[in-house]
């Protein structure tokens, strides 16, 4: 086990540069997930922590050691594919021996190796099966038994649940999170999804264009976004941006309300207001927008408005028992804590 | 009409399916099938393509097996079979595994290696035949005589003859070999070989444990194909041994030759098609334990 640092990384293909200069320190036994839209580099910074690609300049460490010029068998590192990477001609228990190939432990101790990881994977009935007896959630547990079989300092994880349907998936992104708990090394996790991303993570780390938006606790990254990405990225349905102005005793959101949230230290001027879906309620808290009802979404609980109004269509949460109809006006409150600003220019976020 | 629109949409199906199925069966039928059927009725027959056709039983197929020519021919098939197909199976595969990693001037090299597959077999062999001459026209003699190597009648030895005309028809279908391995070889994912890195298992594990069992495949297309290819050997070994086809002392004639001979030489058709019929039955059943490892695979 080993905490891995990532100092100033740079990724260039040619002229192309890609990652711009990635800095991150990862604890010891944390569980970091990297996000982001595609081509937004963090599989490649994946690739560079397990040495599949080569880094153009910077420095990366694990467990204190500059690993640049070692290759991947060196780094004391595992991997696990989106498509699994498991042989399709041999056995599980043959894949999960590939990862001891190479190690020097005898036959008996790779033996109890293999069967110590089969017990925390729960499929010591499935050793002898070739993978395509196998179903989607085995074949990804193979796949992290392979990885899990060489104890490695530092475990990679390459979007592992995407081939997976969305009930398995759910599934298997609480049993990583359980093994990491029970096992506890270091993991570098990365996906697009945000929902894995939130619900597996001991810190995120948002990435967009090769340059880290922001790193931080779910909690974080949620509740204190640090810019427009990371506040639209992260939540579903996306965080509403509206056009807002500071003005004397808070923003003015359109011509309907003046918002009374601090605004000490900022200067007066257009600002982006961000409020989610969930703050945003029809007929409670401070009224902020007033709009008629377009499309309505009943998930159950709740229900989702869509909400043409003055300052362009919004995103709102009705309780599902109560939602007003389509073509109904509605005056839409917000609780004012739960209001975001951000610089109209540059997107980052307005701390007061 | 009504009778066609009160079909059920799948009889509707199988009409028309069979619409389309009539020219390619009849084709075959008369093309294929007709012409196989009477060959075999013309292998229990004496007939000399003009004159009677006698009925006389097996004698065909008795007179085949005590024929010395016959064996010899048939032993020299099977060397052409078992010598070319590893050879080029080896040869073809060394080359893909290599062309794959090359990225200076890929396609290049490859239409290299391809060009041979698209040369007509007949220009080829005159030109290798034109190779194996002695100093100071064949270009092997030149090389050994340089080296002060004594020459070697390549085409004239009835030990060196048999593979003196095969080498060109190895090289001849290496391109084609060469393309499929590299198609088989580059639709193995490359995750297969990134996790054999982080694993740390050297190339030759990796050649051998993933390479090779990914590629069982197109390994066992490559070699029912080769096979065929060299049990039915033909114009290589006729166009460079013009003088005295299959020679020297039948050294290098194969099957197909000698079927040659007998029908278009010495106009015994019974005989050559009781040759055909035994070339018949042992394509048939090369290609079936072919079809059948490439099942279980």
């Amino acid at each position: 086990m080993a905490n891995l640092v990532l100092n100033n990384l740079v990724k260039a293909y040619g002229k192309t540069e890609i990652l711009h200069g990635i800095n991150l320190d990862v604890d010891d036994g944390e569980f970091v997930v990297f996000v982001g839209p595609s081509g937004c580099g963090k599989s490649t910074t994946l690739r560079l922590i397990a040495g599949l690609e080569e880094i153009t300049s910077g420095a990366i460490e694990i467990g204190g050691r500059e690993v640049n010029n070692l290759e991947p068998k060196e780094r004391d590192i595992a991997m696990v594919f989106q498509n699994y990477a498991i042989y399709p001609h041999m056995s599980v228990k043959k894949n999960i021996a590939f990862g001891l190939r190479s190690s020097k432990a005898s036959k008996a101790e790779k033996e109890k190796r293999i069967q110590e990881v089969a017990g925390i994977l729960d499929m010591v009935d499935l050793l002898e099966r070739k993978p395509d007896q196998l179903s989607g959630g085995q074949r990804q547990r193979v796949a992290i038994g392979r990885a899990m079989v060489r104890d490695p300092a530092v475990f990679l994880f390459d979007e592992p649940l995407s081939n997976l349907d969305a009930k398995l998936r759910t599934q298997m992104r609480l049993e990583i999170k359980k093994l990491h708990q029970r096992v506890g090394n270091t993991i570098i996790f990365v996906t697009h999804d945000q929902v894995e991303a939130m619900t597996m993570a001991d810190r995120i780390v948002i990435m967009k264009d090769g340059y880290i938006q922001q790193v931080g606790t779910p909690d974080d990254v949620y509740n204190r976004p640090a810019n427009t990405f990371v506040a639209t990225f992260i939540g579903a349905p996306s965080m509403n941006m509206i056009d807002g102005e500071i003005v004397e005793g808070g923003v003015s959101v359109g011509s309907e309300a003046v918002l009374s949230v601090p605004i000490e230290g900022h200067e007066k001027g257009m600002v982006t207001v961000g409020i989610r879906p969930d703050d945003l309620k029809p007929d409670i808290g401070t009224p902020v927008l007033k709009g008629t009802v377009t499309v309505c979404e009943p998930l159950g609980p709740e229900t989702l408005l869509y909400v043409e109004t003055g300052q362009g269509e919004v995103i709102a949460k009705a309780d599902g028992r109560t939602a007003p109809q389509v073509g109904d006006s509605v005056q839409l409150g917000v609780d004012l804590s739960t209001v975001h600003l951000f610089d109209h220019k540059t997107g980052v976020a307005l701390t007061s | 009409m009504t009778l066609y629109r009160n079909l059920t949409i799948r009889q509707k199906q199988i009409v028309w399916a069979w619409a389309f199925l009539t020219l390619p069966v009849i084709f075959y039928g008369v093309i294929r099938f007709y012409p196989t059927g009477s060959a075999v009725l013309i292998s229990f027959q004496d007939w000399n393509l003009l004159g009677e056709r006698t009925w006389i039983g097996a004698d065909n197929y008795i007179q085949l097996w005590n024929d010395p020519v016959f064996w010899k021919v048939f032993k020299n098939t099977f060397v052409y079979l078992l010598l070319g197909t590893p050879v080029s199976l080896v040869l073809s595969f060394t080359i893909a595994y290599h062309l794959d990693k090359l990225r200076f001037l890929h396609s290049f090299v490859r239409m290299l290696y391809f060009l041979p597959f698209m040369t007509s077999a007949v220009a080829m062999a005159w030109v290798w035949r034109w190779f194996y001459q002695g100093v100071p026209i064949g270009l092997f003699n030149n090389i050994l005589a340089k080296f002060g190597i004594a020459q070697i009648e390549f085409l004239n030895s009835t030990s060196y003859a048999l593979p003196a005309v095969l080498a060109p028809a190895v090289w001849a279908g290496l391109g084609f070999q060469v393309i499929i391995f590299m198609a088989g070889i580059r639709s193995i994912p490359t995750s297969y070989y990134e996790a054999a890195r982080i694993d740390g298992v050297g190339w030759w594990t990796v050649l051998t444990q993933i390479t090779l069992p990914l590629l069982r495949p197109t390994i066992v297309f490559i070699v029912v194909f080769s096979s065929i290819g060299f049990l039915r050997i033909f114009d290589h070994v006729f166009n460079m041994t013009t003088n005295n086809p299959g020679g020297p002392l039948n050294a290098t004639k194969p099957l197909v030759l000698m079927i040659y001979d007998t029908a278009f030489n010495s106009f015994n058709m019974g005989y050559a098609t009781a040759q055909t019929v035994v070339l018949f039955t042992i394509l048939l059943i090369v290609s079936l334990i072919q079809l059948r490892l490439l099942r279980s695979a």
